[in-house]
């Protein structure tokens, strides 16, 4: 290890051959007293006004000694530090922190004047509320901390930084509320992140992989959210949460299934509406799932499925149609998914011209030109608004019934049975740090069942979920 | 999770081993018991729930089938009856099987069906018979809500079909009928041997046996309650419906306007019977790997998959003779449930006690 040795021009040297970009620049001016200083700075990185106004004005006036302490004192920064490592001034110089060093000192200063680049805290498009708070987290950690540290004014809150990437060594933030949430979960979610050994992080969704139990699962094991509301909301449940620098998605463990069809809304309005909603939630889920799948098995193998009426119908569409239905619907199925992917990704000023394209020009005339039958237009276009009903597990949903149309159409219906069979087993087996995804269903936990489908009044939460395991059990005193 | 809640055990009792009664089971009464097939049904409902008292009473000593009859009469006794029961739990898991098969070719399918329609559920029973007895009770704890909801929704759309007259005259064919009927159906009846394997790997609570036995009890009134609804709705003409749950509810007024609505119910106990049907091999597998290799798991997959295909293989040379298997099993061979059902746990219950009064 290499310290400073308190020749000025020797350090910057020493320093500038361990950050040799260009961009590390330096700045040298004379204190009235004599001293000669260096400021070394990165230059987009570095709040130079600050550097300006709180360091390099003040110090022009230095009659002092040349002691690191007495120009410190002298500075009256807020985020001032000494240090003597070669290593650690490079790597402070490269966050965005100047460094500051004195003919004759053998330390140097570290001054916290970051350049912080943040947009503003703002509604997040993916999780929009009709009703509720409309903040949502950005890309900067220190104010995702900040919007939790809001919501709880309390010593109980815990915030640990730990950081992750060999390169980028990105700030992750561990938040958990002591004594409510399991002290175990945070201890693992805290080893866990530690020993990541990846050289850098640029989303918050990688730590999903290293968090999961079983990482290749094809269910989700690692709750997300946006806003900061949902987040707080999480952890005074007794769950661990955790915020990376450079991504406005946070993740929450232990995660429940259940999770994905509660919104922060269903807690704003009255129980009943909730209720209804989350049980169209599942029922819309259900139909988009299996609509496509039992729609292609009752045409192939059991056309009884269908009233004679409907069947008669259908009958009439798909006449003429060169593909089998299985296919058909393949086609259809795999073109949504195509305008899907496009429609996210495509500039927005040609949003609207490819919607033309793909509803008319796809959907109009496909049809009319006896390529697709109108009955597998509609059911592809209910299936998939469908599955946007509870949009944090579209990854999943979208694969699970892309499964079931290939099992309806080449075994059929008890295919589609068996395919449940075999999702329903894999989903009550599954675990997220020690707790089971599919509860309170499987297992069955009474208490908690009264927020799951049948949400209850407010007033009858007065428990936090058991199956999350907190220690605090009681969320809601009565007088 | 290591052991199965005693509200699995419950659930199970009480909503998913009342379904494997549902198929084939009432045909085969109306053939032998005519318009008194509910008593033999109750006789071997109420003979499995006194078992499986008896059975559950067994439960607090916390040890499994293997270890209970080695702590009594050595390892290879241990091994012996492990081995015997694994064999007849396959031996048991043939009836359902080829019932479901039959069941899925003339149900699901109204075009000719494929000869491997049924083969990829031994893919999900495979799957099942590796997991540990645990994580089907929490299947259980889904299943049974679900199997309720599809029970139910039968029994809603037959009812108003159903004329109870036709159970007329009150053990109208004698002792003989009912002497032909219960015993020819013992082979749907082999609970209480399930709730011997259930044996350590239920998490006792205090009454757990009489509340098993209440629960059974339950489910097999509904089975009851569904034979009377069988029986009324076809009369004398039961005897020709195969796969009866699918066939009551057809005349639901409803069916012309929305179509076959009742098959949301049938896909449901559908659901709820592969995992009774793969229950049998779960318990042969677990049998075997108690007694041979408890920690191997590799050795547990491997089973699985042997049993499995075994099956599957059965089922297929079985395929076309349908009629003379389930005629050797349910009236030939009959007399092996009772011996394995009743005759046996009852043997092992009193070694148990034994073991309780020196302890």
């Amino acid at each position: 290890m290499k310290y400073l040795t308190g020749n000025s021009a020797q350090d910057v040297a020493a320093l500038k051959k361990l950050c040799p970009a260009q961009d590390v620049l330096t700045f040298p001016f004379a204190a009235e007293g004599g001293i000669a200083f260096v400021a070394l700075y990165a230059d987009a990185v570095t709040d130079k006004e600050l550097l300006g106004s709180l360091v390099v004005r003040p110090l022009l006036h230095y009659t002092g000694e040349a002691d690191a302490q007495e120009i410190g004192k002298r500075l009256a920064f807020p985020e001032c530090k000494r240090e003597r490592a070669l290593n650690a001034l490079a790597a402070e110089l490269l966050s965005g922190n100047p460094v500051l060093l004195a003919e004759g000192v053998r330390e140097g200063l570290v001054l916290g004047a970051k350049k912080v680049f943040v947009r503003a805290v703002a509604e997040p498009p993916t999780d929009v509320a009709i009703k509720g708070p409309r903040e949502g987290f950005i890309e900067d950690v220190k104010v995702n901390t900040a919007l939790v540290r809001k919501r709880f004014k309390t010593e109980e809150l815990r915030i640990e930084m730990v950081e992750v990437g060999r390169r980028s060594k990105t700030s992750v933030a561990l938040c958990y509320l002591a004594g409510t949430a399991k002290e175990e979960v945070a201890r693992e979610v805290k080893a866990r992140l530690s020993a990541i050994d990846i050289d850098a992080l640029p989303d918050s969704s990688y730590l999903t992989h290293f968090l999961a139990e079983r990482p290749r699962s094809l269910l989700k094991q690692v709750g997300t959210t946006e806003k900061p509301d949902i987040f707080c909301a999480k952890l005074a449940e007794g769950r661990v949460g955790i915020l990376a620098d450079g991504s406005p998605i946070a993740l929450t463990v232990p995660y429940l299934i259940i999770e994905d069809f509660q919104s922060s809304e269903d807690y704003f309005v009255p129980s009943y509406r909730a209720t209804f909603t989350r049980i169209l939630r599942l029922v819309a889920l259900i139909v988009a799932i299996y609509l496509p799948a039992f729609y292609i098995a009752a045409q192939l193998f059991k056309l009884q499925l269908l009233p004679i009426k409907l069947l008669l119908t259908i009958a009439g569409s798909i006449r003429g149609i060169p593909l089998s239905p299985s296919l058909e619907m393949l086609v259809v199925l795999v073109t949504l998914e195509i305008l899907n992917e496009a429609s996210i990704r495509m500039p927005k000023y040609v949003g609207m011209a490819l919607s033309v394209v793909g509803a008319l020009v796809l959907g109009e005339t496909a049809v009319s030109a006896g390529f697709v039958s109108t009955p597998a237009i509609i059911i592809i276009a209910f299936s998939g608004i469908g599955l946007y009903a509870v949009p944090n597990l579209i990854e999943q949903t979208s694969v699970i019934r892309l499964a079931m149309l290939l099992v309806a159409g080449s075994v059929g219906t008890y295919g589609i049975i068996l395919a449940t069979a075999f999702l329903l087993f894999y989903l009550v087996t599954a675990e997220s740090f020690s707790s089971p995804i599919a509860a309170p269903f499987s297992p069955l936990v009474r208490s908690d069942l009264k927020d799951a489908f049948f949400k209850y009044d407010l007033r009858s939460l007065d428990c936090r979920p058991r199956a999350i395991g907190s220690k605090n059990k009681r969320r809601l005193r009565h007088e | 999770m290591n052991k199965i809640k005693s509200r699995q055990l419950y659930l199970y009792f009480l909503a998913i081993a009342p379904v494997g009664k549902l198929v084939l089971m009432p045909t085969q009464l109306a053939v032998y018991a005519g318009n008194d097939l509910l008593f033999p049904a109750a006789a071997n409902i109420v003979l499995q729930s006194a078992v499986i008292f008896f059975v559950m009473l067994l439960a607090r000593r916390n040890k499994s089938l293997y270890a209970l009859v080695e702590a009594r009469l050595g390892s290879i006794a241990g091994k012996l009856v492990c081995t015997l029961f694994s064999l007849f739990f396959l031996y048991a898991a043939l009836l359902p099987l080829l019932e479901q098969k039959l069941m899925v070719q003339s149900v699901f399918y109204d075009t000719l069906p494929s000869t491997i329609a049924f083969a990829p559920f031994f893919l999900l029973s495979a799957y099942l018979c590796a997991k540990p007895l645990s994580s089907l009770g929490r299947a259980w704890d889904v299943l049974a809500p679900l199997s309720i909801a599809g029970f139910s929704g039968i029994v809603l759309l037959s009812a108003g079909g159903a004329d109870f007259g036709a159970l007329k005259p009150v053990f109208g064919q004698g002792g003989w009928g009912f002497l032909r009927g219960s015993a020819y159906t013992m082979s749907w009846f082999f609970d209480s041997a399930l709730a011997l394997s259930f044996l350590g790997k239920v998490e006792y609570k205090a009454g757990m046996a009489w509340k098993s036995a209440l629960c059974y009890l339950a489910g097999g009134a509904a089975v009851l309650l569904f034979l009377a609804l069988f029986y009324g709705t076809f009369a004398e003409v039961s005897v020709r419906q195969l796969f009866a749950f699918t066939k009551t509810a057809k005349y639901f007024s409803g069916v012309a306007v929305l179509g076959r609505v009742d098959y949301l119910f049938i896909f449901a106990l559908a659901l709820v019977m592969a995992f009774y049907c793969a229950l049998p091999m779960q318990a042969s597998v677990d049998c075997v790997r108690e007694a041979f290799a408890p920690k191997n798991r590799i050795l547990h997959n491997v089973l699985a998959i042997l049993v499995n295909a075994g099956l599957l293989l059965g089922l297929w040379l079985l395929n076309f003779d349908f009629l003379s298997t389930s005629t050797a099993i349910a009236k030939t061979l009959f007399w092996i449930f009772p011996v394995f059902t009743v005759l046996l746990p009852l043997i092992l219950l009193a070694f148990g006690r034994d073991r309780v009064q020196v302890s």
